[in-house]
C-alpha cells in the first residue's frame, strides 16, 4: 500500500469535534393546583438544568460510537446540538466542518437523526410516499434514489409493506421504515437515538445487524445512544459514558473494565454445606444460593483469594470472571464503589 | 344574514353609506369569496402544536424552510376551499339573484387580484406572529389567535365595509394592517377607487408585507434559540 506513509504523515481530520460544549435549560417550578398556577404568574423561580456541562470529544470518519448514560444524562441533548436543533449555551462544535445550528442545507443533506420515539413518516400515507417526499427535499437524483431504496428495502426485508398506510404497521415495521426514510439521501453521519426502544429481541437483533452493515458498507459514521447494553456491546468499539452532563469515560469498551472494575467475581460451586458467614473472610458475598456462591474480591488479590477458597472450603468448581459490564456501568452511575 | 340585513336597509333607501344596493351585494359576496382565500389557513391550527410538542424538529433537520413549507400547504388548502366556495356561492347566487356590480376596468380587476394575493400573504405572516408565541408559551396560541380574530373581524371589513364608520375611523385604520386584508382589496374589485388611489393602497399593502416579514423573521430566529426540541 503506497499511500500509507502519506496517511500517517497527515492524520485524518475528525468528522465531528466538540469542545467544552454546555447546554443549560432554564426551567421554572410550579406548585400544583390553580393557586400554584396563579402564584407562578407573578413569582417564578427559575433555575438552570445543566443538561450538558462541558463535554469535549472528537470522532473520526467511519467510527461507530455508543453514547451511554442513564435517563437525563445529556445524551439526547448532545445529539440535538450536533444535529443543529439546539443552540448550545457555550462551547464549539464542528460537524463535517459546519456549525450545526447554522442549519446550512449543504450540511443537512449529509446527516440524519433518527429518534426511536419520534416519527417523521406521514401517518396516513404509505411509507413510500414519505420516501418520495424526502427524495425531493434532499434532491436525490432518480437513479440514485432507486438504487438506495432497493438496497435498503432488501436489507430490511420490507418489500411487501411499502405501500401500506404507516398507521397500520407494527412498531418494528414502522421503525424499519423510519430508518429507510432517514437514509434515503445516504447520509455520511447517522445519529441514532434509542433505535431499538420498544422493539422485541428478534427485531433488536435485526436492527443491530443492519446498523453494523450500514456502517461497514457505506463507511458511515454512526453515533448511537441506547439504554440496552447489548446494543452497545455488539456494535461499538468505542463508547462514551455520560452522566449528569459530564463525560465519565471515553474509550474502548474493554477499557471500561480495566478502569472501573477493580474487583473480580469468583463463582464457586461447593460440594458440601458451608456457612455463608465463613465466606466473608474471602471477600464480599454477592450471591449465596447453595451450592453456588458469587464472591467479589479485589482484582489484585483474586488469585490469592481463589487459592484460599480451594484450601479451606469443599470446592467442586471455581470460576474467576470479570464483572459484567452492565454491573460496572450501573455502579459507575450510582457512584458507589464496586464491591 | 348579512345579506338580509343589507336587503332590508336598501328596501328603504336607494343609496346607503355611499353604496348602491348592487355594490353592497357585491361587497357581501366578495367577503364570502375573499375570506376563503385570505383567511383559511391550516397552518394556524398546526404550527403552535408542532412547536410545542417538538414535531418541528423533523423539519429543522432537513433542508426545508418551515414557514415556506406551511405557506405552500396553506395555498393548497385555499385552492381546495375556493373550489367548494365557488360551488356554494353559485348556489346562493341562483337562489337570491343579487345584482352585483364590479369594476369594468381590466386594469383595476388585475390590481384587485394582486391586492388579494398581498392580503393573503400579510394575513399569513401576521397570524404567524401570534402562533410563534408557542416558542415561549407552549400551547397558548389559541387564546391569542382568538383575540386576533375578534379584532380582525371588526377592523378588516369582514362584517361591514369600513367606510360605514365615521371618516376618522377609516383614516385611523389605514395605518393598521387590517383593512388591507379584506376591505381595500374588495373595494378595488367593486370599482370604488381609481388607478392612482389603488396604486397607493397597493404600496401600503406592500409596506405591511415587508414589515410583517421582517418581524416574522426576527421572531422565528429568536424562537429557534429558545426552542428545546421537546419530545422526550
Amino acid at each position: 500500500m503506497p499511500d500509507v506513509p502519506a496517511l500517517l504523515a497527515m492524520p485524518a481530520m475528525p468528522i465531528i469535534s466538540v469542545s467544552k460544549l454546555k447546554k443549560y435549560y432554564k426551567v421554572h417550578q410550579k406548585e400544583p393546583g390553580l393557586g400554584g398556577s396563579i402564584r407562578s404568574l407573578f413569582h417564578r423561580k427559575y433555575y438552570d438544568v445543566k443538561a450538558v456541562d462541558g463535554v469535549s470529544f472528537t470522532i473520526e470518519e467511519g467510527e461507530l460510537i455508543g453514547f451511554i448514560g442513564p435517563n437525563g444524562a445529556g445524551k439526547t441533548t448532545t445529539l440535538k446540538v450536533l444535529s443543529g436543533l439546539l443552540y448550545p449555551t457555550s462551547g464549539d462544535v464542528s460537524v463535517l466542518g459546519y456549525t450545526p445550528w447554522d442549519r446550512k442545507p449543504a450540511f443537512q443533506k449529509q446527516f440524519s437523526l433518527v429518534m426511536g420515539q419520534k416519527n417523521q413518516l406521514w401517518w396516513d400515507l404509505p411509507a413510500i410516499e414519505s420516501f418520495i417526499l424526502n427524495k425531493e427535499i434532499y434532491e436525490v437524483p432518480d437513479d440514485k434514489y432507486k438504487k438506495t431504496l432497493d438496497e435498503l428495502v432488501d436489507l430490511l426485508e420490507v418489500k411487501d409493506i411499502l405501500k401500506i398506510q404507516v398507521r397500520k404497521l407494527s412498531l418494528g415495521q414502522r421503525m424499519k421504515m423510519e430508518l429507510i426514510a432517514a437514509l434515503i439521501h445516504s447520509p455520511k453521519i447517522l445519529f441514532l437515538d434509542e433505535p431499538t426502544i420498544g422493539l422485541d429481541v428478534v427485531m433488536q437483533k435485526k436492527m443491530r445487524d443492519f446498523i453494523k452493515e450500514y456502517n461497514k458498507h457505506y463507511n458511515a459514521t454512526v453515533i448511537l445512544t441506547s439504554h440496552y447494553m447489548d446494543d452497545v456491546k455488539e456494535l461499538c468499539k468505542r463508547v462514551i459514558i455520560i452522566d449528569k452532563g459530564k463525560i465519565l469515560f471515553d474509550g474502548a469498551l474493554d477499557e471500561i473494565i480495566k478502569k472501573f472494575a477493580n474487583h473480580k467475581l469468583l463463582t464457586v460451586v461447593f460440594s458440601k454445606k458451608v456457612d455463608q458467614k465463613d465466606l466473608k473472610s474471602i471477600g464480599q458475598v454477592k450471591e449465596f444460593d447453595f451450592p453456588k456462591a458469587v464472591i467479589s474480591v479485589k482484582r489484585a488479590s483474586a488469585s490469592l483469594a481463589a487459592a484460599e477458597l480451594l484450601q479451606n472450603f469443599p470446592v467442586a468448581d471455581l470460576n474467576i470472571e470479570e464483572a459484567q459490564i452492565e454491573d460496572i456501568i450501573r455502579e459507575v452511575f450510582t457512584g458507589r464503589d464496586l464491591a | 344574514m348579512t345579506f338580509f340585513l343589507w336587503t332590508s336597509i336598501f328596501s328603504q333607501n336607494e343609496i346607503a353609506f355611499g353604496y348602491s344596493k348592487s355594490q353592497m351585494m357585491a361587497y357581501v359576496f366578495s367577503v364570502l369569496i375573499i375570506s376563503t382565500f385570505v383567511i383559511a389557513a391550516p397552518s394556524n391550527d398546526n404550527i403552535g402544536g408542532e412547536i410545542s410538542n417538538g414535531d418541528l424538529s423533523n423539519y429543522l433537520l432537513k433542508p426545508v424552510n418551515y414557514l415556506k413549507y406551511w405557506l405552500t400547504r396553506d395555498w393548497a388548502s385555499k385552492l381546495l376551499n375556493m373550489m367548494f366556495a365557488v360551488g356554494e356561492i353559485g348556489i346562493l347566487f341562483i337562489i337570491f339573484r343579487p345584482q352585483l356590480s364590479f369594476t369594468s376596468s381590466p386594469v383595476l380587476l388585475l390590481l384587485g387580484v394582486i391586492a388579494c394575493i398581498l392580503a393573503s400573504l400579510i394575513y399569513y405572516l401576521i397570524t404567524k406572529l401570534a402562533v410563534m408565541v408557542s416558542f415561549w408559551m407552549p400551547e397558548n396560541t389559541w387564546g391569542l389567535m382568538f383575540l386576533f380574530l375578534v379584532f380582525f373581524e371588526i377592523l378588516s371589513g369582514t362584517l361591514f365595509p369600513l367606510d360605514v364608520l365615521p371618516s376618522w375611523g377609516l383614516n385611523l385604520l389605514q395605518f393598521t394592517p387590517f383593512p388591507y386584508m379584506v376591505y381595500f382589496p374588495i373595494e378595488i374589485l367593486i370599482g370604488k377607487f381609481g388607478v392612482i388611489e389603488t396604486m397607493r393602497i397597493l404600496l401600503f399593502s406592500l409596506a405591511w408585507l415587508v414589515v410583517s416579514y421582517f418581524w416574522v423573521n426576527k421572531m422565528w430566529k429568536a424562537g429557534l434559540k429558545t426552542y428545546s426540541a421537546a419530545g422526550r
